[in-house]
């Protein structure tokens, strides 16, 4: 059975007097251990809603999402999922609750009512997971974004999940800052925990396994990232292709021939080469 | 052309005398030439943030003795310049939809103007024409409150707010940060024709180079609260070692530049567009299938 | 405007005092505070600056991050000073114009007045420079524990109370934002008479508060997200113990309290007058 499983999901927020607006369409779809899937779409297409579905901070309105088999509209399951299914948001001043790191740090494992000994355990291996061991008795002021959002990222850590979403994490840091996060995204994969990135950025959709475009609450393309780059429907979801997928294009009528869909910079580069050298 | 902005020995001390002392500022002098879009770059905590201040009088001017900022000839120091400078140069911060505050859009939009102590149907003239340039319908936004807008109409309505003064100087910290993609190409666009149509001058904060390389004729780089660059986005992307020491990069086109010169592909090195890279690229299959 | 204001921030050097259990250092603050107010003579006026400095030095803090604290209520200490001035009238009198009468007495409560604010003060922002705010929060939670048995959510109102504490500083950063941006559409919050100024505001606590609903909300569901309130038996990382450290401070503070006490209460029964003693015929 995959790891997350949406069947038939609909999401409403109600706005007061008996009106309500359908933020998610009846979606189904599924996600396998490990993978690192990005989601994509305009503001407003259902992304964040979507996130907040997935561990059970909403609970679909119609239909059903099952987190390694458990539903997520059943309250008993609630803090199991939410402890598989971690969550970093956009604001890294909006997450953090204490002035200290390691107690903020803490915090998600004080909730689950660890022994003192294991949650200092899990402290000091998150604090490493995202390489701010000596940060560990500094205040959170006077840090920069980037190392705030990696703070998040170790209290999301030191719950041991095995999803973590992104929601617009690295929207408000510099591109230093964003960097820094997509490398630990990278890595943690790498180790096994399966990564949902949602975002802006273009960049990072060519980074993941897989792609999902939400369109007004739908699923628009589901694919990997040169399926979706090169999809018909772009300019409809309100994508803007990286400089170099719209480039390749614009080359291509020149007689330039890239083989496929350009993802990235180094295939950019190779295709160019190729055809320079044919 | 003149300069509209003239800073002289500019530095600036944060927590002066404590533990936290910080130079935010470091000797700055440069002009604004009338009519030039400058992109102004540098790190998270290179001064930026700072520099722009002092442009509107937000920040004071540490020593009227040493140091100087001027707008239009006008010394900022001077006290009964203030006011009028403020509206002179009109300054969109970061976030800018998190200062919205009127039960309307139109309201709000005129928040500026009234504080100019502007007529009213001159307000509403102004109100009227910053909307149209923002691109927001004045029949179907004037009248709603600015906090039911989508993220991308709020920002539209807080530049209006700022446009609404029609300073000469408009100067925009991080503008499209936090947009989505589309919301990001209408802001960059919208702000090419604020400066065709109501301010002649524009500063733009930006980490992105490759939106710097499109707008901007002219580029000023800043660390450690110094200016380590000046000039044209040619001049300064061509000196790699410079972009290096200053934390910053280079455009995509000029990076995929050197590396196809890395493979022998003979390139220029002034390419900072991508759409320059495309036209020599195509030019060189052409020469080659001749 | 509000740049300079960060009364009692949390300011980390890990001294004897920094590692002092909350518990002790909340009730300590209690009694020192409780101290000053039984205060009567210039004598336990010194004695009290005397173990204030002592403290400080002891936590390893700079004076003026405390003097920073007595800062942003100065007013307050000024308006209560004047008050005190004019409208003691009992004493002899030093200064006669017009309506204003300045005696003898009213120079002294004046000045015992304005050392006890400053005194306080200063005595509990060196408790919130040298805890942190979960610290305190988990202090406040354990010494309140009795209540829950008469159904009190005392870890809810620590939970509230140590956020509250953090995001002080963020609120006045957001401030000081808004006021610049507003600023810079022309607002000026310094003219006008008091109605004007108010008016002025407006423009300032409206973004401050819809902005603060906003950051609630996301740390509400940030908060969900790690699994707040899932167990009914939410443990703690650093398990608060009274140590060496803990004994000697309380006996220290517990010995301040009984020379004030007896100072006031017994000295003058065996006709022992500190001020005289120490001033002589100055008071």
């Amino acid at each position: 059975m995959s790891q997350i499983v949406l069947k038939g999901v609909s999401y409403s927020y109600s706005l007061g007097e008996g009106r309500s607006l359908k933020a998610l369409k009846n979606l189904s779809f599924s996600i396998e251990k490990g993978e690192f899937v990005t989601l994509l779409g305009m503001n407003g297409s259902g992304k964040s809603t979507l996130a907040k579905l997935l561990n059970g901070l909403f609970i679909p309105s119609e239909g059903e999402i099952l987190i390694d088999g458990l539903s997520t509209a059943s309250e008993k399951n609630t803090f199991e999922i939410r402890k598989k299914v971690g969550m970093v948001f956009q604001n890294p001043d909006n997450q953090m609750v204490a002035t200290i790191i390691e107690d903020d740090i803490a915090f998600g494992p004080e909730n689950l009512g660890l022994k003192r000994e294991e949650i200092v355990k899990r402290v000091d291996e998150a604090l490493k997971s995202v390489g701010m061991e000596e940060f560990r008795e500094r205040t959170t002021q006077k840090l920069s974004g980037g190392q705030k959002q990696r703070i998040a990222i170790a209290g999301v850590l030191a719950m041991r999940p095995d999803v973590i979403i992104f929601d617009e994490s690295t929207s408000m840091l510099d591109p230093k800052g964003r960097d820094e996060i997509m490398d630990i995204a990278r890595k943690l994969n790498s180790e096994g925990i399966t990564i949902i990135n949602i975002t802006h950025s273009m960049e990072e959709a060519a980074l993941s396994d897989r792609v999902i475009v939400l369109r007004k609450g739908r699923i628009a393309i589901d694919g990997n990232p040169k399926e979706v780059f090169s999809s018909e429907l772009v300019d409809a979801c309100g994508l803007v292709l990286p400089l170099v997928t719209a480039s390749s294009k614009n080359l291509i009528k020149s007689g330039y021939d890239f083989g496929c869909a350009v993802t990235s910079e180094d295939e950019f580069v190779e295709g160019i080469c190729k055809t320079l050298s044919k | 052309m003149q300069n509209i902005i003239e800073v002289k020995n500019l530095t600036c001390i944060y927590s002066r005398k404590t533990p936290y002392e910080k130079k935010a500022l470091d000797g700055i002098n440069l002009g604004i030439e009338e009519g030039s879009f400058v992109a102004l770059v540098g790190a998270t905590g290179s001064g930026k943030s700072t520099f722009i201040q002092h442009l509107n009088g937000l920040i004071k001017v540490q020593d009227k003795k040493t140091m100087s900022v001027s707008v239009g000839g006008k010394s900022l120091s001077d006290k009964k310049n203030l006011r009028n400078i403020r509206f002179e140069v009109g300054m969109v911060f970061q976030y800018p939809e998190y200062q919205l505050f009127e039960d309307t859009v139109a309201k709000d939009i005129a928040f500026g103007p009234k504080n100019m102590k502007l007529p009213a149907e001159e307000i509403d003239k102004r109100v009227r024409k910053a909307m149209e340039v923002v691109g927001l319908d004045y029949d179907t936004f004037a009248e709603r409150s600015p906090f039911d807008l989508s993220g991308g109409e709020k920002r539209r309505a807080a530049i209006a707010g700022v446009i609404a003064m029609q300073p000469k100087v408009l100067i925009l910290d991080e503008p499209v940060a936090g947009l989505d993609p589309a919301g990001r190409e209408e802001i960059l666009l919208l702000i090419k024709k604020l400066q065709e149509e109501v301010s002649p001058t524009v500063i733009l904060v930006s980490h992105n180079m490759d939106d710097v390389a499109r707008l901007a004729d002219r580029v000023i780089a800043l660390k450690d609260g110094k200016v380590v660059a000046d000039g044209s986005p040619k001049e300064i992307f061509a000196d790699r070692e410079l972009i290096k020491e200053s934390g910053l990069e280079v455009p995509t086109a000029t990076r995929i530049a050197d590396r196809l010169r890395e493979r022998g592909i003979d390139l220029s090195e002034n390419i900072i567009l991508m759409s320059e890279l495309e036209k020599a690229l195509a030019e060189k299959l052409e020469d080659r299938n001749v | 405007m509000f740049r300079d204001v960060s009364f009692g921030q949390y300011y980390p050097t890990n001294s004897v005092v920094h590692r002092l259990d909350a518990r002790v250092k909340l009730l300590l603050s209690l009694l020192f505070i409780i101290g000053i107010f039984f205060i009567q003579s210039y004598f336990g006026f010194i004695l009290t600056a005397a173990v204030l400095i002592f403290i400080v030095i002891m936590a390893r803090l700079p004076m003026a991050s405390v003097m920073k604290s007595v800062r942003g209520i100065l007013f307050i200490v000024l308006f209560t000073a004047i008050l005190n001035l004019f409208l003691i009238k009992e004493g002899r009198v030093l200064v006669h114009w017009k309506i204003f009468t300045i005696t003898e007495n009213g120079v002294h409560t004046t000045i015992k007045m304005t050392l006890r604010l400053v005194l306080l003060i200063s005595g509990a922002s060196l408790l919130s420079l040298t805890t942190t705010p979960v610290a305190l929060a988990d202090g406040v939670e354990s010494l309140m524990k009795p209540l829950t048995l008469i159904k009190v959510p005392v870890r809810d109102i620590a939970m509230i109370m140590s956020i509250a504490l953090k995001f002080i500083p963020t609120l006045f950063s957001e401030t000081s934002k808004i006021i610049s941006a507003q600023k810079a559409r022309g607002a000026s919050f310094d003219t006008g008479n008091i109605f004007a100024r108010a008016k002025a505001l407006l423009p300032v606590l409206i973004p401050l508060f819809v902005n603060s609903f906003r950051r609630a909300d996301e740390l509400a569901f940030a908060m969900d997200a790690r699994c707040y309130n899932a167990s009914e038996k939410r443990t703690k990382m650093k398990k608060a113990k009274i140590g060496i450290g803990d004994i000697i401070a309380m006996l220290f503070m517990c010995s301040f309290f009984v020379v004030i006490i007896l100072e006031r209460y017994y000295f003058p029964t065996i006709g022992i007058n500190m001020d005289q003693l120490i001033f002589g015929g100055l008071v």
